[in-house]
């Protein structure tokens, strides 16, 4: 009963309902724009509400988390710019359906299953947190490395014309994610004695270039193109729709709440994941994969808002963050003179129930702002390209800047920008690219610490993962995976698609 | 998409030859991080992703040379690849970013805008200056202001002026 | 009208430049080392609004993260020494030198406030097969290099703290190295190391929860906050030497700030740091509070770098030896 009580407290008592509101508001924006990030904006408001009660800041938190990662959707459609990492999948199909004059129902359909995804990931916290954070917990590094493969695999899809140049642009993604000072030895890696690739590149930069500069540049060739008209009769997705998606949303909502809890994963490696599930499990889309798939919408926006409520299970349980975001809100429960750790939800457990009631009411603010505004936000992309190209540039600019305050980032970004221009025009994919580069760590650092452990045994190694349940299941799916990849799987079960295709070429 | 150009595209065989090159540069610069010093060591990782870089490089390069060369490749290249508006705008971005840190954001992404919006729409210069003018602004609110993100200073002292603006209001009241 | 604009306005421009005595005549920029969430951010960015009262200008906090600090030190060592720009940051710099980073150290700047410091403690996993330091040291000196110890990568603390140990005992274990003290203390739990030196605030609640246990603490005296903890001197005297040790965090400006701006800030920093909140907070988290400047930091600073880049260099972690430096042996 008391539960109840705190569960709704943030929806009865009118400062915290506007401040959740006036959080989810803002965080579409700075979700939206690229180089703000959630993570910035959560730790500005650290010294904003330095002195405030710790409820009220967190119900601004909670909305600027939510709205934030439903965010990144909107510039990914309009512009192929993601605004952050947990939306590059959004823009593999996002963009194409904005080419094609559909942006208002890719924006529409894209908050609706946002807010699905959402809805789930908070009804797993509240329902099941400490069974899975403790099952969180238990992945070892061999099995974050082995979850990395699985998200490479991705490439496989992502190629293009050929797999071959799917291959180079993956590893060339995970090479460039090594670059810097190695964080285990402090070794240099390809810095060439420079103190500003210490750092390493950003991904973030290198995504704002690849994706957004290069496409601006390849769009030059047809300046005085008119631009598509955007038709903006159905924004809000019919329910039909919604249903005959239904599966796939919980399956990508499923897949986003368990990567999100994991704390060595986040939203955007979760909707990285969702969108390969959703193409291998789609048998006959309506439009092909990265030509503008629903499905391609559907899969890595409700993995994505799906993993923050994944990310606050082990944060309320354990005080382990499961993401960046969650590191930061930690913080900030410290400085409000709370002890977040395992002992938290036993002395406080109002704290849980009043975040699970506030996440849900961030949620419905989400929808909200979400589908309204839409008419506007599509005007941007049927303004003149004259005025629309130099002003992406300088908000790449910005955007590029502001994740490290550093003019290098900026340099990286335009020099990607122009790099992956050329790799459009010749049939590479920029996605492996990014996909590598955001995989990289997870893959080589987990590689080098599970065999570290091993003792630099390979059969110790192989032997453990061949042994341990959660190890040996992560490495049947990759097979499983790799196989029916396989001419003879696909001859054999996958004859429907197949001549589909032959029948659409002819 | 998914069906094989019949002829090269022009400059493709130079681009592949340059990944190649750069790939095998990057391998032997992998090499030197640890050599093979164990299956844990910093340059492990690096050398087995720029060896697949190399070796899916010659797979290409092999089809690439299977294809016959591309007809009128100067021509093609010049309005296919790197028609003048791509390279003109491409050069004002490189003035704008070598620009950015001496001159300060302000000056350098007003200039920025203000050209390379005049030239893609082909003059129309007070339409180019007002929309220049209104971008920075908002551009500067949304991140100097709100967001705190201290953009590159350069020539403009912009720290004495907020804090002139600050003390000139705070007298007022 | 316009005319008085200008001229006041060309006036108090005139005036900022002139290092007037009544600095600051513009907001502050912190730039801070390491990451958003991290603890240099946290003790940063909950000391700043009491300093900011002090001072009346706010401090604009930027998180300039990466090379281990280097960028962010690089960084204000490029600016102008006009105690605008601050360094908010924790002990690594004085590890650069050895470590082949950068020329770069606290000796370049100008200590405003050290503001406190960690204490390192050693926890376990609440399975592993021992239960005190001393039945740890006895398990590993019997299964030498199997017992893998949590650690944050080369000059970080579960690697210097490691280091000690196996420069006073027979201590031979396999360091696997994490993100930082967060995601290995995580790993422990989850079975993937056995123990690991951390600094105490960030493995409190855990020890309190039972999901960990701790061993020792890595100091002379026992702590407040975990009472029950063994200090390490208390069966191996041989450590009185090195300590206290610990991880800290300071605000420094560029050595060439004019005396009085240093003045200036080291007063509101002192006084800010005194804040009972802020002192609440520290204390909370198991930090020993310092609020020292000038050159009763200075000679801490030298302490600390003496003793840590030997242990460093003699565990085969440096790049390069103290005494090319002029560093001395403790």
């Amino acid at each position: 009963m008391e539960a109840l009580t705190y569960l709704f407290s943030s929806w009865i008592q009118p400062d915290l309902l506007f401040l959740t509101a006036l959080g989810a508001f803002a965080g579409i924006y700075i979700g939206a724009i690229p180089g703000l990030s959630v993570t910035m904006a959560v730790s500005i408001l650290i010294s904003f509400t330095f002195s405030w009660e710790v409820n009220p800041a967190l119900a601004l938190m909670n909305g600027i988390f939510m709205g934030g990662v439903y965010g990144g959707s909107r510039t990914a459609i309009l512009l192929n710019i993601p605004g952050a990492p947990a939306a590059i999948a959004t823009s593999l199909d996002g963009y194409p359906m904005a080419k094609k004059g559909e942006a208002g129902q890719a924006i529409g359909l894209s908050t609706v299953m946002s807010f699905i995804g959402g809805l789930v990931g908070i009804v797993v916290l509240a329902l099941a947190a400490p069974a899975i954070s403790e099952f969180a917990i238990k992945f070892q590094p061999r099995d974050y490395m082995l979850i990395a493969v699985m998200g490479i695999l991705l490439v496989g899809a992502l190629s293009g014309e050929s797999l071959a140049k799917g291959v180079f642009a993956g590893a060339f993604g995970i090479l460039l994610g090594t670059v810097g000072l190695d964080p285990m030895t402090a070794e240099q890696r390809f810095t060439f004695g420079s103190v500003s690739l210490m750092n390493g590149i950003s991904s973030i930069a290198l995504m704002i270039g690849m994706f957004g500069v290069s496409e601006a540049l390849l769009q030059l060739h047809h300046l005085n193109a008119q631009a598509v008209k955007q038709k903006i009769d159905r924004i809000v997705p019919l329910w039909g729709d919604i249903k005959r998606h239904l599966s796939l949303t919980l399956q990508s909502s499923g897949i986003g709440v368990i990567i999100g809890a994991l704390p060595g994963t986040g939203g955007d490696i979760a909707a990285l994941m969702a969108y390969d599930h959703a193409k291998r499990i789609t048998k006959n889309p309506d439009v092909p994969f990265g030509e503008g798939a629903k499905e391609g919408l559907i899969a890595p926006e409700s993995a994505n808002n799906a993993a923050v409520g994944g990310a606050y299970i082990p944060m309320l349980t354990l005080g382990i963050p499961g993401d960046a975001v969650t590191a930061v809100i930690i913080g900030a429960l410290f400085i409000h003179g709370l002890n977040p750790g395992p002992l938290l939800l036993l002395e406080k457990p109002d704290m849980f129930w009043f975040t699970v009631g506030n996440l849900v009411l961030a949620d419905i603010f989400m929808l909200i702002f979400g589908l309204t505004g839409i008419r506007i936000f599509t005007k941007i992309i049927e303004c003149p390209k004259a005025v629309l190209f130099p002003l992406i540039l300088l908000l790449s600019v910005v955007g590029a800047y502001s994740i490290n305050n550093s003019v290098a980032d900026v340099w990286w970004m335009l020099g990607f920008g122009v790099f992956g221009y050329f790799m459009k025009l010749y049939g590479y994919q920029v996605a492996p690219v990014i996909l590598g580069i955001i995989l990289s760590r997870l893959m080589d650092d987990n590689w080098r610490r599970a065999i570290i452990s091993e003792r630099e045994s390979l059969p110790d190694f192989v032997l453990g993962i061949l042994t341990s349940p959660l190890s040996a299941t992560l490495l049947g799916i990759i097979v499983f995976v790799l196989f029916t990849q396989t001419r003879w799987w696909k001859r054999r079960f996958g004859a429907a698609p197949t001549s589909l295709d032959a029948v659409k070429s002819n | 998409m998914q069906e094989q150009p019949t002829a090269r595209r022009p400059g493709e065989l130079v681009f592949t030859l340059i990944l190649l090159v750069g790939s095998l540069f990057l391998l032997w610069q992998a090499y030197g991080i640890s050599g093979f010093a164990g299956l844990s060591s910093a340059g492990a990782f690096p050398m087995a992703m720029s060896a697949i870089m190399a070796v899916s490089l010659v797979v290409i390069l092999a089809t690439v040379l299977r294809r016959p060369a591309p007809a009128a490749v100067l021509e093609r290249l010049r309005k296919d690849i790197l028609p003048a508006t791509v390279v003109v705008f491409c050069g004002l971005i490189l003035v704008y970013s070598l620009a950015l840190d001496w001159l300060g954001f302000i000056p350098s992404s007003f200039l920025f805008l203000l050209a390379s919006i005049t030239f893609l729409q082909g003059g129309r210069f007070k339409r180019a200056l007002g929309l220049s003018l209104l971008s920075i602004i908002c551009v500067y609110v949304v991140f100097r202001l709100v967001f705190q993100v201290v953009l590159p200073e350069g020539l403009i002292p912009e720290r004495a002026i907020i804090a002139w603006i600050q003390s000139f209001f705070a007298a007022g009241n | 009208m316009l005319k008085t604009l200008v001229g006041a306005f060309a006036l108090s421009m005139a005036a900022s430049f002139a290092m007037a005595n009544d600095f600051p005549k513009q907001d502050l920029q912190g730039v801070i080392q390491w990451g958003a969430g991290g603890s240099t951010d946290l003790v940063m960015r909950s000391v700043a609004p009491h300093v900011e009262k002090e001072l009346g200008r706010s401090i604009v906090m930027t998180n300039k993260t990466g090379g281990v600090g280097v960028i962010a030190t690089q960084f204000v060592s490029t600016q102008p020494a006009d105690g605008y720009t601050l360094l908010m940051s924790a002990e690594n710099p004085q590890l650069y030198k050895v470590m082949g980073l950068s020329n770069l150290d606290y000796s370049n700047f100008y200590p405003v406030n050290v503001l406190a410091r960690g204490v390192p403690i050693i926890v376990a996993n609440k399975d592993a097969p021992f239960n005190t330091f001393k039945e740890l040291v006895d398990y590993v000196q019997k299964n030498p290099g199997k017992v893998r110890m949590g650690s944050t990568g080369p000059g970080g603390l579960p690697s210097v703290v490691g280091a000690m140990l196996s420069s006073k005992l027979d201590f031979k274990v396999t360091a696997v190295p994490f993100d930082g003290d967060g995601p290995a203390l995580t790993a422990m739990q989850g079975g993937a190391v056995e123990f690991m030196p951390a600094v105490l605030g960030a493995a409190v609640e855990h020890v309190k929860a039972g999901r960990i246990k701790v061993l020792a603490i890595f100091d002379k005296q026992a702590s407040p906050v975990l009472p029950d903890a063994r200090p390490i001197t208390a069966d191996y005297p041989q450590f009185e030497s090195l300590l206290p040790w610990g991880p800290f965090f300071g605000v420094f400006v560029k050595s060439e700030t004019p005396d009085d701006v240093k003045a200036k800030l080291v007063a509101a920093f002192k006084k800010g740091a005194n804040n009972e909140a802020f002192q609440k907070l520290l204390s909370d988290r198991g930090y020993v509070s310092m609020n020292m400047s000038g050159d009763e930091a200075n000679s801490f600073l030298k302490k600390w770098q003496s003793t840590t880049s030997w242990i460093v260099y003699d565990a085969g972690m440096g790049k390069k030896s103290p005494e090319e430096f002029g560093i001395p042996k403790p």
